[in-house]
Order: structure tokens, then C-alpha cells, then sequence
């Protein structure tokens, strides 16, 4: 007998898992088909989560009601803030995440999620009836029937592992790789491509001289990716910094001739911001050094991550770089790095809910788009799993724009521009980046996951505990203090005493000051969280440079709000120069700014559209 | 809030009867107060005409003003139309005034865009404007051509290189903190002061450029019966001024105009100015004052027959902030030689065109035109926002604001330039990161 879900999601990477969550917890009943169970969100390079821009998804993810953030906290072995030292719109946190237990964490919350079904399986075709979705097709001839699929199979599509001339046609790490999906969705009419991207080696830590290397701890008293985290998290395990040499750069600019990269072995296209260490050293030859990090993968494992060395070069190569690294001379390596080249969906074709164009109920998200990154997926999967889920309802899709969160610019940014190479999200591809904290990240996002059903009670109560401590605080911004009051605090950070008294809401404007200060002149907002000074001080502090950007935003917004009907026939819209109707014909943009952010469209096309959609809507 | 926006919404010729200017947004009404008023204007009626007053800064007009109350107006906003007189000059310096005040120059089209947006437009209008907003935007395009082979815009390109290179600087720092080793932060505050400079000769040389083409006015001052009038007539050609030997015969401010290479230079002849305790040559004196202070050049005419006296060392200290020619007239029966840098006759017109090639050498007319500028509005507009944020920018990294801050400013700049170019900022700052520094995993 046939099976039938509501939705089915293939893959169970990080895209994989966060689409079938949210169609789980929207009620509708999911299957969630892998490979292999034993890669279920399997972090197959860097043993960390957050970061840059990354950090700002996971906190965007965790507000909207998905689960990276629950799990990521669970898992961390170090947590760190970056950025510090710059305002707190680039405040990232970032922690070391023990790989093993992020995956049995996620698989365990995989199998006690109500409505989801997991299963091991090679979905070897979309099934599909006049441009509709109707089920998929495993490798062994199963059928199953549902009403919207997400594709999540990250890089595991016709994947190729190279180590110098060793290639093997399998998955990372040794997985399973999908050998017939491509061919399908190549006949469904779909643009594929070929990405790479690759890892470094791993090495044993009993093996690497620690004492020459610089140590790096982690920071005490940060806030958790997730605001459903109540116990403190583990922040016990240390980081390495150490640098190549001339040496390694001698090693590996005399083997260039072996390495893939440069020998024409891979032809996919590779991330600039990624790049291997024979690529560094070539193009940036004038660097005497490049940082190496060495990162725990796990709390039980002594293997360690050589972030920095990403490489394919041959195996002896690999070992006599990583010996000539100071405090790596006699560092064992347990797995040697590779690259890894992968098909994916151009997301040209895909519209900003991450469905696919030409086929109703088909959605697609994470690293088969083209993307790179755990945290990237992630999004992208929440995404396309409450879309699938709208769509199921009938519903309109839910998008978030480029001046509401990270994650409406990474979307915007894919299925608008396209990408030419695995797009990797950083803060300054957000023109709203001061709104776009991850301090406010729940006060941006959760009103709206719970209007889309994910964000339950537990989380809802904790959001509006934090609402009305921020107003409570606002409230007290009035109290003065006199001079000889904040003093201390004062001196501390070299500020100029006040004449009289000042206010707490001056002190917080004061440039050296922030929530500390506060609490040293004033204990008594130790009565309020963290979380809700944090956002009252950053807010008051940057003020000014808000509204400079809430002017261009709002400016900006009608534009945003402007959605364009699907079926307009571009390549008959008088007025419009040619290059602009193809571009237009070909991107479909869902809103006029998106149409106006289209390469080869010019601010007149837009005005032509604009005159040709109010002829066409009367 | 949104912007309040301002055009003429009439054609741009040298003279026409009527030029109307026309400002849409929340601020026009509050805007437009400044500049106008008319009996029963503090209440004023929607739709309806009212004939009253324009006063700018440098020149005062009667005009029209009309008020459409939003939603029910063109653009669905509130809407102030002045109906002035047609000259370019009026309507162009109207608009400058109104622009101080804090309206911004539309975009192309953004009338349009507006109504369109505010759900204003129907369908008969719309097919009707869309033949209109085309040929515009043909215009537009042509002359952005034009803008773009030219000096200028290698000047802006090359400001916004740099600008593009202090984001650069700042994002890779901002995206890059653990691995970065160097210093990016002090080469951006060079490449901004650079980008100030540049930016301000093109404001500046723009801007006066403008001024050029658009007419410069000098103004003739002195005291009483020194022959102002007579010089006025003889550089006009023209008996425009009564010419009597009674002392305070010019009561109100006369204008009369011709052209000098190619630009029109307004003379403007005023009362000479003394005590007087006569009230209609003391409004003249005013009025005189008015116009010496909004004059480009002032003609500083004194009467060599008589003895300098204190009274005209007096007043000639008090244009010592005004650009002068000192113009010793009555030459022919010179008593009493002056400093001074050119002697007339205004009576038989000697030395006269001596003088008029002075003023020109003076205003630097030639120059002005030929010099790289920009021509429009909009263009000066978006290179003066671009100044501001540029030297925001530069203080923010003086006083060690956070660098995402900072670089709200630098991008600002830059979009204030792209504005003339349509490009997206934030693409192009990935770009450059990606093909200057070395980072990633």
C-alpha cells in the first residue's frame, strides 16, 4: 500500500532538519528521508557554529521557533563573542560544537518530534502531474504520496571527493552519495551546476605540540544562541592559534602541479571566501603567514580541526605541510583533507518563498542552492519548510525582507542575483545591518513565528517577559544620579564627570559607557535580565545612526511591499528594452525592489513596470 | 516621514509666462509658509488659488499658491503649487529655496512614482503619462550619457572608487575580526579625506557653475548722485534709469539685464545710500542694502569731483565681505583721485567696456562654464548628501564610533553618488573585499 504525508523532505542535513520541524510542528505529517540515519545534521567540516553573519541566522532561526540554536547550545564545548571591539551590530557568538552529540541531539529531536517519521532511503525521483508535486520514488521502487517535497540534500548530489589524484565518487566523509536524483531533476526542467568546495585535515591533539601555540579560552558570561536555553552551557574547552611559514608556502607552491586546483582535476566552482590554502598562498603571495586555528571536533574525540588548511593537495604533501606549521612537527593526521565537488540547483530558479518556479509544491533549500554553511541551511530549510507548509494551507508564502532580517537578504540575495559560486552569508551584504542585530533578533522575528504557529507558549511567555522588562527599563531611564554616584564608574572608563546629575538614559548615551556601567552606578537593574538591557542600551546608544537607516529603510519599503502578479507576460510590456523584459521574464521577481535589484534592469524599466501594473490591476 | 520632494512641473525655458513649482509630502504646507504668504493663508482652503508673495532669499515675486490636501491631490500627499513668473532664473531659485528649507529635488518620474504608489493613478492617466515618462526618462538617459563620457563622472568614479575601497576596509574588518592581521582602518581615513576634497570642488565648482548659466546679478552702490544710474544706462545701453543731478533721484532698486558671454548679468541700480529722514527713499535705502547683499558683484561707484568723504569710507568698509569693483565715475572732472581700479565716464560711455570686461574677469564667467560641473539639481543635490556623510564619516572615526556605524555613512556617500549611476552597494563591497584581502577558512 502506498504511503502518503503531507510533505517529505529529502535529505536530513541542516536544511533538512529545521523543513521537517516546521512542517511537524504546523501539524502537518512529515517524512523525513536520509541516506543514512548516521549523518542525520552530520557537521561534515568545521566543528562550529555562528560567527559573522552565521551567528546572526542562528538567533534569527531560534526567534523564528526553529531548533539549531536549542541544539547548538546543548552542544558547545566553547563559546565566544567576535567582535567585540566593534558596535553591536556585528556582535557574533560563535561556539565550538561537539559534532557527535549535535547529531545525536538532532536525530533524537527528529524522532520525538510529533508528526515526523524518519527513514533511510535513496529518492531516486520527484514524482510529479502537470506541473504539480505528488509524492517521490526511492531506489528501491517505494513510492510515497504528499502534497510538497523539500529538496535538502546539501552536496551529496553526483558528489566526487579529490585528494590530490585520489577521487572517489561518494559523499563526505565516507557517506553515501545521490547518484540518480540529478538526472531527475535535470528532466524536470531544472538549471544544475557543479560547486566545490573542500576541508582540511584532522589531526590527533596528543600529537600536537600545544606549548607553541597561542591559547585561546572562551568568553565568560555570553548570552545562548537559543532563548529557550535555561542551563548554563559548557565553556571549558580551549582553541589554538598557530601560523604557516615560509616553509609551508615553499612545500606547496612547489607542488602546485599536484593539486587539483591548479592541475585541472576539478573543474567545479569554488568559494572565494573559503578558499584552500594552495590558493592562498598563490593568490596572496605577498602574505608571509596565514593563521591556522586548531578546534576540537568533540568533547570524546581527540581528533582536532586545522581551520585554515582546507586542502586537496596528495596525501605525502598534506603531511609535510602540516609538519613544517610550528607546534604541528609531529602532528598525526587522522583524516586528510580533501575537496569535493557537488551538483546543484541554480536558484535562479526558485522564488523567494524556495519554491521552484515551474513546479507547484516543490521547494528547495540549503547548500543545493548554492549556498555554503551550516547556519545558511538552516535558514534556508526553516524557510522552505513553512512555505511547503503554507502552501499545503493554501496560504500565501511567508517572506521576510532585506530590512527585516539576515536571513530575507540571504534569500533575496540567491534567488534575485543568483550566485556563481557557493554564496556564503556575511553582515555586510545587509544595507540594514544596525536593525539586523542579534540582540533584537526574537524582537524582530517572534511575534511573526508565532502568527505562523511555530513559536509556542514556552518561547511566547519568555518573548513578552523581555518586552515588558524593556519597557519596565525604559521607565527607569529617568532616575538622576549625582556626580560623586557614578564616580566610580566613570573613572573607570575614563568619562568626564557630569555638572550636577545625569540620568541613566544619558549615561547609557555617554560613548565609553555601556550596560555595565550602568549596573555599577545602579544595582538595581540587576533586577532585569541581560538580554533586556543589552537591547535598551544599544538602542539609546545608536540612535541617531538608526534613524539615518530607518529613513533609507522606509524609503525603501514601499517599494518592498509592491508584490507583482505571477503571471505577467514581460516580453509584451510596452516600453520595456528588451534586455529588461528577458531579465525580468527569465527572474520573475515576486516584488517591484526585487525586480528593481535585478542586474539589466534600469530605474526606467521599473518605472515602465510600475505604470504597467497599475494598467493591468484596474 | 517621508521625504518632501520638489520639481517644476513646468517646461525649463529661458522665459515663459508662467513657471509652476510643485513640492509633494508631509512637510509642503510647513515648507512652503516660509517662503510664502497671502492674505488668509495661515487658514489656508484646499484647491484654491491664492495670490500672494514669494520671498527668497534673493529675490521676491508675487505669485499663486495652491494647496491640494492628501489623499485628494496628484501624488495622494499633501501638495503646494507656486505659479510663479516663468523665468528659469525665478523658477530654478524658488526651488534652491525650497530645497534649503528641506525639501529634496525629485527624482525622475517619483511624482509618478508616488501616485502610483499611493494607489492615485487610474487607467486613463496612466496610459496617458506613460508616453510622457518614457520620453523623460530618453532625456534622462541621454543626458546621463553625456554626464558619464565626461570629466565629471571620471571624478565621481573616482571618488567612488575610493569610497567603495573605506567600506571595504571597514566591512572586511567587520566580517573578519579573527582573521584579518592588518590594519585597514588607517588608510580609510585618508581615503576619506580625499574623497572630501574632491567632492567639495566638484560641490563647489558645481554649484557656481550653475549660478553661471543660470544669470549672476551685480549690483551698483555708492552714495547719492555719484552716477550710478548714468553707469547703469551706459553699461545697459540703455536709458533704463532716470539720470538727474538731484541727489536721491533712484528710490527703489532697478533691474534691467544683457548678456555677457553668453550668461545673463542682471544690473541692478539702487538708491544711493545716506541719513535720510524722508520715509520713501529710507524703504529704498533698505531695499538697496537687500539687493547689495544678494548681488554677485557690487560696483562700488564713487564721484571723483568731490572729496572722499568719511560717510564713503564708511560704507565701503561695510561690503568688505562682498566681491567689488571700485569704479571712480565722473572721470572727465576729477578732482580728487582715488584708490580705485578703473576710472569712467558714464556720461560719454568712456572706459565702459573697460569696466564691463572687468565684471567679467571679476564674476570669472569663462572659467565657471568651462570648469567640470553638474548641471542639475538632483546631480549637486546627491553630490552635497554625499559631502555630509563623507564628513560624518570622518568625524565618527575621530571621535572612535563603532565601525558599523561609521560605515552607514561611507555607504550613504556612496549611494548619494550611485544615485547618478544606479548601482547596488552592497554587491560591490563584497566584490572588493573578495579581490583585495585575504580571508576564509
Amino acid at each position: 500500500m502506498t504511503k502518503r504525508y503531507d510533505a517529505i523532505v529529502i535529505g536530513a542535513g541542516h536544511a533538512g532538519v529545521e523543513a521537517a520541524h516546521a512542517l511537524a510542528v504546523t501539524g502537518k505529517s512529515t517524512l523525513l528521508v536520509s541516506l543514512s540515519l548516521e549523518a542525520v545534521a552530520f557537521m561534515a567540516c568545521n566543528p562550529n557554529i555562528g560567527g559573522t553573519a552565521k551567528g546572526h541566522l542562528v538567533k534569527e532561526v531560534d526567534a523564528l521557533g526553529g531548533i539549531m540554536g536549542e541544539i547548538a547550545d546543548k552542544a558547545t564545548l566553547q563559546t565566544r563573542m567576535l567582535n567585540l571591539g566593534n558596535g553591536p551590530a556585528v556582535h557574533s557568538l560563535r561556539a565550538q560544537v561537539d559534532k557527535n552529540l549535535y547529531h545525536r541531539l538532532m536525530k533524537e529531536r527528529m524522532e520525538t518530534t510529533p508528526n515526523l517519521t524518519m527513514v533511510e532511503g535513496d529518492v531516486v525521483e520527484v514524482l510529479t502531474e502537470n506541473g504539480e508535486v505528488k509524492g517521490v520514488k526511492n531506489a528501491m521502487g517505494e513510492e510515497y504520496l504528499c502534497k510538497a517535497v523539500v529538496l535538502a540534500m546539501g552536496v551529496y548530489l553526483n558528489s566526487r571527493i579529490i585528494t590530490g589524484n585520489y577521487s572517489r565518487a561518494t559523499g563526505p566523509a565516507g557517506f553515501m552519495r545521490s547518484e540518480s536524483l540529478t538526472d531527475n531533476l535535470i528532466a524536470l526542467g531544472l538549471d544544475i551546476r557543479r560547486f566545490k568546495t573542500g576541508t582540511p585535515p584532522r589531526l590527533l591533539s596528543s600529537s600536537i605540540d600545544y606549548d607553541k601555540m597561542e591559547i585561546q579560552k572562551g568568553d565568560e558570561g555570553l548570552p545562548t544562541f537559543s532563548m529557550l536555553t535555561e542551563d548554563g552551557i559548557r565553556n571549558d574547552k580551549v582553541c589554538y592559534l598557530t601560523y604557516t611559514n615560509k616553509d609551508t608556502h615553499d612545500i606547496i607552491l612547489s607542488n602546485l602541479d599536484k593539486a587539483p586546483m591548479y592541475n585541472g582535476q576539478i573543474t567545479g566552482t569554488g568559494p572565494r571566501y573559503c578558499p584552500s590554502i594552495e590558493t592562498k598562498v598563490v593568490r596572496f603571495a605577498d602574505k608571509e603567514r596565514h593563521q591556522i586555528f586548531i578546534e576540537p571536533e568533540g568533547a570524546d574525540t581527540d581528533e582536532m580541526y586545522a581551520q585554515g588548511l582546507s586542502t586537496s593537495l596528495p596525501y605525502d604533501i598534506q603531511e609535510k605541510m602540516v609538519h613544517s606549521v610550528v607546534g604541528l612537527e609531529n602532528a598525526v593526521i587522522t583524516r586528510y583533507g580533501y575537496a569535493i565537488e557537488y551538483d546543484c540547483i541554480n536558484p535562479l530558479e526558485l522564488n523567494a518563498a524556495l519554491g521552484i518556479k515551474r513546479i507547484k509544491g516543490l521547494y528547495s533549500a540549503g547548500q543545493i542552492n548554492g549556498s555554503s554553511g551550516y547556519e545558511e541551511a538552516a535558514a534556508q530549510g526553516l524557510i522552505a519548510g513553512i512555505n511547503a507548509s503554507r502552501y499545503i494551507d493554501g496560504k500565501e508564502p511567508f517572506l521576510l525582507r532585506r530590512d527585516e532580517a539576515h536571513i530575507g537578504v540571504l534569500i533575496d540575495d540567491l534567488v534575485t542575483k543568483g550566485t556563481e559560486e557557493p554564496y556564503r552569508m556575511m553582515t555586510s551584504r545587509a544595507e540594514y545591518r544596525l536593525h539586523l542585530r542579534q540582540d533584537n533578533a526574537d524582537m524582530r522575528l517572534t511575534e511573526k513565528g508565532r502568527e505562523l504557529g511555530l513559536v509556542k507558549e514556552d518561547r511566547y511567555t519568555k518573548y513578552q517577559e523581555k518586552v515588558s522588562q524593556i519597557e519596565e527599563i525604559r521607565a527607569n531611564l529617568k532616575k538622576r544620579y549625582k556626580a560623586e554616584e557614578v564616580k566610580d564608574a566613570f573613572d573607570k572608563i575614563g568619562e568626564s564627570l557630569p555638572q550636577g546629575s545625569i540620568s541613566a538614559e544619558e549615561v547609557l548615551k555617554r560613548g565609553r559607557a555601556d550596560k555595565h556601567t550602568l549596573l555599577a552606578i545602579d544595582s538595581s537593574f540587576n533586577d532585569f535580565s541581560p538580554e533586556a538591557i543589552s537591547y535598551v542600551a544599544v538602542e539609546l546608544k545608536y540612535e541617531g545612526y538608526l534613524k539615518k537607516e530607518e529613513q533609507a529603510i522606509k524609503e525603501a519599503r514601499r517599494m518592498e511591499e509592491k508584490r507583482l502578479p505571477a503571471d505577467i507576460d514581460y516580453l509584451s510590456v510596452e516600453g520595456l528594452r528588451l534586455e529588461a523584459r528577458q531579465k525580468l521574464n527569465d527572474h520573475r521577481p515576486m516584488t517591484l525592489a526585487q525586480a528593481a535589484r535585478i542586474s539589466g534592469v534600469t530605474p526606467a524599466d521599473v518605472n515602465v513596470l510600475i505604470l504597467h501594473l497599475r494598467k493591468i490591476q484596474v | 516621514m517621508k521625504d518632501t520632494i520638489v520639481a517644476t512641473a513646468t517646461p525649463q525655458v529661458e522665459k515663459g509666462a508662467i513657471g509652476i513649482v510643485r513640492m509633494s509630502g508631509e512637510r509642503a504646507l510647513e515648507i512652503v509658509r516660509k517662503v510664502f504668504d497671502a492674505q488668509g493663508f495661515e487658514s489656508v482652503e484646499p484647491n484654491k488659488m491664492y495670490l500672494g508673495r514669494i520671498t527668497t532669499k534673493n529675490f521676491n515675486d508675487r505669485a499663486f499658491c495652491m494647496y491640494c490636501k492628501a489623499p485628494k491631490s496628484y501624488t495622494g500627499e499633501d501638495i503646494v503649487e507656486l505659479h510663479t513668473h516663468g523665468g528659469k532664473i525665478i523658477v530654478q531659485g524658488v526651488i534652491r529655496e525650497l530645497v534649503a528649507l528641506g525639501a529634496r529635488p525629485a527624482a525622475p518620474g517619483e511624482f509618478t512614482k508616488r501616485a502610483y504608489l499611493n494607489g492615485k493613478l487610474n487607467l486613463a492617466e496612466a496610459e496617458g503619462l506613460a508616453d510622457m515618462i518614457n520620453a523623460q526618462s530618453e532625456a534622462e538617459v541621454n543626458q546621463a550619457y553625456r554626464l558619464m563620457k565626461g570629466e565629471v563622472s571620471k571624478g565621481i568614479e573616482q571618488i567612488k572608487t575610493m569610497l567603495l575601497t573605506a567600506s571595504a576596509n571597514i566591512e572586511v574588518a567587520l566580517d573578519y575580526p579573527e582573521e584579518l592581521l592588518e590594519d585597514t582602518i588607517s588608510p580609510t581615513l585618508a581615503l576619506l579625506n580625499n574623497a572630501k576634497t574632491e567632492l567639495k570642488n566638484l560641490y563647489e565648482t558645481s554649484k557656481s557653475a550653475t549660478v553661471a548659466r543660470e544669470g549672476v546679478s551685480i549690483a551698483l552702490a555708492g552714495l547719492t548722485n555719484v552716477g550710478k544710474s548714468s553707469l547703469m544706462n551706459a553699461i545697459l545701453k540703455d536709458e533704463r534709469a532716470i539720470v538727474t543731478d538731484i541727489a536721491g533721484t533712484t528710490r527703489d532698486v532697478l533691474a534691467g539685464s544683457f548678456m555677457l558671454d553668453g550668461v545673463n548679468v542682471e544690473v541692478l541700480d539702487t538708491a544711493g545710500i545716506r541719513d535720510s529722514d524722508d520715509p520713501v527713499e529710507k524703504i529704498g535705502i533698505e531695499r538697496a542694502t537687500r539687493a547689495i547683499e544678494g548681488a554677485d558683484l557690487v560696483l562700488f561707484v564713487s564721484d571723483t569731483s568731490e572729496e572722499e568723504s568719511q560717510e564713503e569710507k564708511d560704507l565701503y568698509a561695510s561690503f568688505k565681505n562682498k566681491k567689488i569693483i571700485r569704479v571712480a565715475n565722473k572721470g572727465d572732472i576729477a578732482k580728487y583721485p582715488r584708490e580705485c581700479d578703473i576710472i569712467t565716464e558714464a556720461k560719454s560711455g568712456k572706459n565702459v567696456d573697460k569696466l564691463v570686461a572687468l565684471i567679467s574677469e571679476s564674476l570669472d564667467l569663462n572659467k565657471r562654464l568651462q570648469a567640470p560641473a553638474l548641471t542639475r539639481e538632483r546631480q549637486i543635490f546627491a553630490v552635497g548628501e554625499a559631502l555630509e556623510a563623507v564628513n560624518s564619516a570622518i568625524d565618527g572615526l575621530n571621535i572612535n564610533a563603532t565601525l558599523d556605524c561609521v560605515v552607514v555613512d561611507v555607504k550613504t556617500a556612496y549611494s548619494a553618488l550611485a544615485s547618478l549611476t544606479g548601482e547596488d552597494v552592497a554587491e560591490n563591497v563584497v566584490e572588493e573585499i573578495f579581490s583585495k584581502f585575504c580571508v576564509g577558512k
